[in-house]
């Protein structure tokens, strides 16, 4: 895949946030993923770049989605793969993040994928390896794949990402994807609005890119040309951030109704996995605006072009 | 035996004396000081020429943990003294919250044997508030006072409940001790990991909101005011906690008030990539609030800055900034963090030393903290510029984890004296 502009280099050693990549190096990233889709799409098998490459996908909090997204990516591109869902495993007593990481390590891989619920887990991580380090979501911080996936997917569906205007409704405060989608959003060129119950509205979002963080998501909605949805952990009902389902609902949930106040061909996303009926209506998560499993599909092609960007030696 | 410093700049917050001169020292108290140039004074056994370097009071930290006992292996009473005697600290007061904790009157006289078999310091032992600092029962506060317990405190996680608190208070008032408070709504605290703001949220890192500090502060001088009991609030973090005590003060309330070293120094952003060694409670706030800080100890409002020493071993450290243990090694940077506001900030050399020398000595009734007649030759020399690398392998804590590792700093202690003996030479 020959980069937009002659003399760029995708020169990171690391993906660890969407913070510190360059709007080119995003760009990099998409198209290279656009093509690893269209290959998936026609049938045809990409070239095995990682052949002889090891990646360990190692999962300290349990995520089958995002880790079997990541095994495929890898297998596609000839690569071995070992993944260690660490949750549940010994592991996890008592052994420190860094020993494992050293352990780890001392076996040489080419690529660590790694998920923690601490954040900057993926950061400490990567100061502890030779090898790159891909993180696939560190506690409430970052989880730049799924940061491009949506992107990725907006691209596709819409033609284009400047100039569009993004909501992203939920619970902002413990959410890395709307940190990372707001921050890639933002280098790319959309106008990010952001709405949640104001318990759940984190200072300081201007600094993620974000043009708004409101509690009206009626009004926010109008001329929205993409809607994401982020996943309520039901928990936080019980920290007194918010008095019911039902409420939250009635302010918060995506509707019929409600999506007819942004622009008619409206997109709909959600990370995944959704709880229907109190974010979103299930006949608007299973309907014709809704692109959440392209979603799923774009997270392997993000995934094999990451990879294969930092894994595979030069592209 | 007699002994002279001659040659000296001779600095003293008690009188605001700064001035070049000589001090005599005679069993183990100051027996004259001179001032001038050529201000020797004749007959002495030995003369010690301090050739222009700095002579003060030697540093009282109001505050300071060890892991002795019960977690030796994050700092002995021994390894602390030799850190703190390196630091310019001659006298400091231990905290109770240790294993198991300090809250009778034998482990009160177990620290105070212990500290003066293993070092030359001065070591003062604190007393627990509450049984076990559990914040239900009152400890034996008359009888740890009398076994020579200095204050009493409930260390990091305050009494919760205002009742108890109010008692403890009371008593206290009536037995004539300190009582040291940490002001913390810990239910507003929660699980908060750094300064709460905009930087904790993009970092994804659970805040502590300053209000948690005001609410705490305000109940616990409230209380002060009702009991009449002496309080230090330990380790204020903004300006306008400052204010809730200055108003108290104001009311007749005998309230104080101490600020760590390292919120004079650092901010929120020093956090940076997740640096645990900038993991402390109360954490680094924001500039503007730091700067707020330095104005109040410029206005007086601060009473005593302490070490909050605090020292961690790696395995407590090397973690997940959520993961890791609060604290900092403080002792040997103390004396660089305040010299810091004055090279580089609003403060004299007297008023950058006066919160580890006269205040602390005012709150706790201590005789040393100044260069008096009589009073106890515990005195430091040091060069207010000297540059130096602090790095965390030249530290002497058992545990080095200093958020000042790899920072040039200036201002160093180059010999220390506690009773007339020279402790410390560098």
């Amino acid at each position: 895949m020959a980069p937009r502009r002659p003399d760029y280099t995708f020169t990171h050693e690391h993906l660890l946030g969407i913070e510190g990549l360059h709007p080119l190096d995003i760009a990099h990233i998409l198209d290279l993923a656009d093509s690893y889709a269209e290959k998936t799409r026609a049938g045809i098998r990409p070239d095995p770049v990682l052949t002889g490459k090891t990646v360990v996908n190692l999962f300290f909090e349990n995520s089958t989605r995002t880790m079997s997204s990541f095994e495929i990516a890898a297998r596609r591109l000839g690569a071995d793969v070992v993944s260690m869902p660490v949750a549940n495993s010994s592991v996890k007593k008592g052994e420190t993040l860094i020993d494992t990481a050293m352990t780890l390590n001392a076996m040489k891989p080419d690529a660590l994928v790694v998920r923690h619920s601490a954040s900057g887990g993926a950061k400490l991580l990567s100061r502890k390896v030779d090898c790159a380090v891909i993180n696939a979501g560190d506690g409430t911080h970052e989880h730049p794949t799924q940061a491009l996936l949506d992107l990725l997917t907006i691209r596709r569906v819409k033609g284009r990402i400047e100039g569009l205007k993004v909501v992203i409704c939920g619970d902002l405060a413990h959410s890395r994807v709307a940190r990372s989608t707001t921050m890639a959003l933002h280098l790319m060129g959309a106008r990010v609005h952001l709405c949640g119950p104001r318990t759940l509205i984190p200072p300081g979002t201007d600094t993620w890119g974000a043009e708004s963080a409101g509690t009206d998501f009626d009004k926010v909605l109008k001329g929205a040309d993409v809607v994401m949805m982020l996943r309520l952990q039901l928990e936080r009902m019980n920290g007194s951030f918010l008095p019911s389902r039902r409420e939250y609902f009635r302010y918060f949930g995506l509707t019929q109704a409600r999506l007819a106040l942004a622009k008619p061909n409206a997109t709909v996303m959600h990370p995944g996995p959704m709880n229907r009926g109190v974010e979103i209506e299930s006949i608007i998560a299973d309907g014709p605006s809704s692109v959440i499993t392209q979603q799923v599909e774009m997270g392997v092609a993000v995934r094999e072009a990451v990879l294969h960007l930092l894994a595979g030696g030069k592209s | 035996m007699s002994l002279q410093i001659i040659n000296a700049r001779l600095l003293d917050p008690a009188t605001e004396l700064d001035s070049p001169g000589a001090i005599l020292i005679e069993d183990g108290k100051i027996k004259d000081i001179r001032e001038g140039a050529e201000s020797a004074f004749p007959g002495v056994e030995t003369t010690i020429d301090a050739a222009g370097l700095c002579l003060a009071p030697g540093l009282i930290d109001m505050r300071v943990k060890t892991g002795e006992p019960g977690d030796e292996q994050k700092e002995t009473l021994e390894t602390a003294a030799r850190a703190a005697l390196s630091g310019g600290i001659t006298s400091f007061v231990v905290m109770p919250d240790t294993r198991p904790v300090i809250d009778d009157v034998a482990l009160v006289q177990f620290i105070a044997e212990r500290a003066r078999e293993t070092s030359k310091a001065r070591i003062y032992p604190a007393g627990g508030l509450t049984v076990g600092l559990a914040g239900e029962a009152m400890a034996e506060l008359g009888l740890m006072a009398d076994a020579g317990a200095i204050l009493f405190t409930n260390g990091d996680i305050p009494v919760a409940n205002a009742q108890v608190m109010k008692r403890a208070m009371a008593y206290a008032a009536s037995r004539g001790a300190i009582v040291m408070s940490r002001p913390d709504e810990r239910a507003l605290t929660g699980s908060g990991v750094m300064n709460a703001g905009a930087f904790a949220a993009r970092a994804g890192l659970s805040g502590i909101p300053p209000e948690a500090e005001w609410i705490g502060a305000m109940r616990d001088v409230t209380l002060a005011e009702q009991t009449g009991c002496t309080l230090i609030l330990d380790q204020v973090s903004t300006a306008r906690t400052l204010e809730i005590a200055t108003a108290a003060r104001k009311r007749g309330a005998k309230v104080y008030t101490t600020a760590a070293a390292h919120s004079l120094f650092f901010n929120e952003r020093d956090v940076g990539d997740y640096l645990t060694y900038c993991k402390v409670n109360p954490p680094f706030r924001d500039e503007a609030t730091r700067q707020g800080l330095i104005e109040a100890l410029k206005a007086g409002e601060i009473d005593a800055v302490v070490s909050a020493h605090d020292p961690q071993p790696p395995e407590e450290k090397r973690l997940p900034f959520g993961e890791a243990a609060f604290g900092a090694a403080g002792l040997e940077t103390v004396l660089s963090a305040l010299l810091n506001l004055h090279h580089d900030g609003p403060l004299t050399l007297l008023e950058a030393i006066a919160p580890v020398t006269l205040g602390p000595a005012t709150i706790l009734g201590l005789p040393q903290g100044r260069l008096a007649k009589d009073a106890p030759a515990d005195v430091i020399l040091f060069n207010p510029g000297k540059p130096w690398l602090c790095e965390r392998e030249d530290l002497l804590s058992r545990s080095t984890n200093s958020p000042f590792d790899g920072r040039r700093l200036q201002g160093r202690v180059m010999q220390t004296f506690v009773g007339g003996e020279r402790v410390f030479k560098r």
